[in-house]
């Protein structure tokens, strides 16, 4: 693999992409370039999704079949790119694979545009676990990433895809996924943004067939001068299908959006949502969008939202026992970002409350 | 001669404009227990949340020192890095934070292991502070809290408000412990102000000094359980008005 400078290995590890973790695959690409695609797992592929389109002849069908080719701008630029960079990954039926695989994208130079397509295939009984990171170089003064990526999880299949970003103050970035979970399939999708970002839009979409289950998780701490508009989308499409939405948003200063929307339309279905915004900063917002659609009478769905400062009884309450205001205030915030997902294995979930502690950017308190 | 741990000299303390404590004095040396008893209402947590420093308590006259350092200029960190630790009446829930984290912040003592094991606290380790914790089970996270603060001063808030015989025998036994009381006194390090409209927690704690306190001042000063004794006969409002006409010799006045 090719040998970075310190600020680049810096960077890279702030979306936990370390050559020094563990991992039963990797890719990473910088611009328009693949550095590493390769996996050490049998039943475990990853390739440069225009190999891939080589080798398999079907692949073609499922381009944008989960994304609509003329969703947006931002996905038809996608569609027309001259480059088509992107992974496949598949993990074939009955494999399960609990060490991570390990992707990041990087931008590399000043205003360059990013467009990537990925594929991932989890086949029926099969288990993977997915960290994703996407993040600009030091010196990148702006640019724009825009990423398209549809999910296909077979029937018993389990995915959990655990993405990290960290851009820049004038990087734009448009992300646009979109996954099918198959019956008694599970899909658990996390989000962690701790950094500076000009604008960052997505709303990914999932369909849960019967007894699936879909979760999302994102974690975000907006600086001043950032904007983030995400948000998750769910359709309950089988009888027992079930999801939850949650997020925790700390806005510095940033400008934040939040959505979650459920729409059940089966029996026995349960959704759920909470989205909780922290404010520290007069600068700034917090809208917390939870939409919930139920078109049968047999469906549970709820929500809870919430957007508020650090309480004052707490941090008092905390002075109160010797801790200075600052490190009272970051006990809040980090305690308030430690989210903790049930369905994630334990060494996932502590790899995640570590990658929030130690990218979170408080520069700016 | 040892300076006092805490002197509260003619002190006024509102709390939104409103006064609540009316010119009082107080002062605890070092190795000390105070009991205040007064009725709910009469502003004894107003005095524990002022010696802190705690947001919306104003000291409008008079003043309080610490270990003969005036604290009017100081941050509610400042003052309990003074060496003063409360267990309050009313801890708030902190989600996220969890109680180990929170120990973890605040620890100065070298066996907190031990404590928490006779607090009965392990599985409460990776819980969010004070989130769905019973009556009892706050109490013991307060109490848990000063051990691991270790400070020089405890100010203790209604110790047995909402917890059962069980939990008020456990959380004194630690209390007892923090307050040193196998000492000698002359010996302690420590000294507490806790404050009772029950008096209950005297039955477990003995105390050194008792004090009466109503309509924002101490009203009567004198042995604590012959106090506790007297307020269960007379009510508050007698017990003070015999404190008053005798007051060096409150317990054969009443009688």
């Amino acid at each position: 693999m090719k040998q970075f400078d310190d600020t680049t290995k810096g960077t890279l590890r702030k979306v936990a992409f370390d050559e020094k973790q563990e991992r039963s695959a990797s890719f990473l690409a910088t611009d328009w370039d693949i550095l590493d695609a390769h996996s050490a797992a049998e039943g475990l592929e990853i390739l440069p999704i225009d190999t891939a389109l080589q080798k398999y002849d079907w692949l073609k069908d499922l381009f944008f079949t989960l994304v609509e080719k003329d969703k947006d701008t931002y996905v038809k630029e996608v569609a027309s790119s001259d480059v088509l960079l992107g992974y496949f990954i598949r993990i074939k039926a009955g494999v399960k694979i609990t060490l991570p695989v390990y992707t990041c994208y990087m931008i590399n130079s000043n205003k360059f545009t990013q467009c990537t397509h990925n594929i991932v295939i989890a086949e029926e009984d099969s288990e993977l676990h997915l960290i994703n990171g996407c993040t600009a170089n030091a010196h990148i003064a702006s640019g724009r990433h825009l990423g398209v990526t549809e999910y296909f999880i077979k029937e018993n299949a389990t995915l959990t895809s655990t993405m990290i970003h960290s851009w820049g103050k004038e990087v734009e970035v448009y992300p646009r996924s979109a996954a099918h979970v198959a019956k008694n399939a599970k899909f658990i999708s996390n989000y962690v943004a701790m950094c500076s970002v000009k604008n960052l839009q997505m709303n990914p979409l999932a369909v849960i067939e019967e007894s699936g289950l879909g979760e999302f998780y994102s974690v975000i701490y907006a600086p001043e001068n950032s904007r983030f508009d995400i948000g998750s989308t769910v359709i309950l499409n089988g009888n027992g299908a079930s999801s939850e939405i949650i997020s925790r948003v700390v806005s510095n200063g940033g400008e934040v959006t939040t959505r979650g929307k459920i729409i059940g339309k089966h029996p026995n279905g349960r959704g759920s949502m909470a989205c909780n915004g922290l404010l520290l900063s007069k600068k700034g917002y917090i809208h917390a969008i939870p939409e919930l659609l139920g078109q049968d009478p047999r469906l549970e769905l709820s929500h809870e939202a919430s957007v508020g400062m650090i309480s004052k009884d707490e941090l008092a309450y905390l002075m109160a026992s010797g801790i200075e205001e600052d490190k009272a205030k970051s006990l809040i915030i980090e305690g308030f970002l430690d989210l903790k997902i049930p369905s994630l294995p334990e060494y996932l979930q502590r790899q995640i409350n570590a990658i929030v502690k130690e990218t979170k950017d408080f520069e700016t308190m | 001669m040892d300076v006092p741990v805490l002197e509260i000299i003619d002190l006024h303390v509102s709390v939104e404009m409103k006064e609540i404590i009316k010119g009082m004095n107080l002062s605890v040396g070092k190795g000390e227990i105070h009991v205040i008893f007064g009725p709910n209402g009469s502003g004894k947590s107003t005095l524990l949340n002022a010696i802190l420093k705690l947001p919306g308590y104003s000291i409008d006259e008079g003043e309080i020192r610490i270990k003969s350092k005036k604290i009017q200029d100081m941050t509610t960190d400042e003052v309990a890095n003074m060496g003063i630790g409360m267990s309050f009446q009313h801890p708030p829930k902190i989600k996220g934070v969890t109680l180990r984290n929170f120990l973890n912040a605040i620890n100065r003592s070298e066996d907190l292991d031990d404590e928490i094991r006779a607090l009965s606290m392990e599985n409460f380790l990776e819980r969010e502070l004070n989130v769905g914790f019973s009556g009892g089970e706050l109490k013991r996270a307060e109490v848990l809290k000063l051990y691991a603060q270790n400070p020089d001063l405890l100010l203790i808030d209604e110790p047995e408000s909402g917890v059962d015989i069980e939990n008020i025998a456990v959380i004194s036994n630690a209390i007892n412990k923090i307050l040193q009381k196998e000492t000698p006194m002359k010996l302690r390090e420590r000294s507490a102000i806790i404050i009772t409209h029950t008096g209950h927690i005297l039955n477990y704690i003995d105390a050194d000094v008792g004090h009466v306190f109503m309509d924002g001042k101490i009203v009567c000063t004198g042995n604590p359980k012959s106090i506790m004794e007297d307020i269960k006969k007379l009510g508050f409002a007698r017990c003070v008005a015999a404190c008053i006409k005798e007051p060096k010799d409150h317990h054969e006045t009443i009688r």
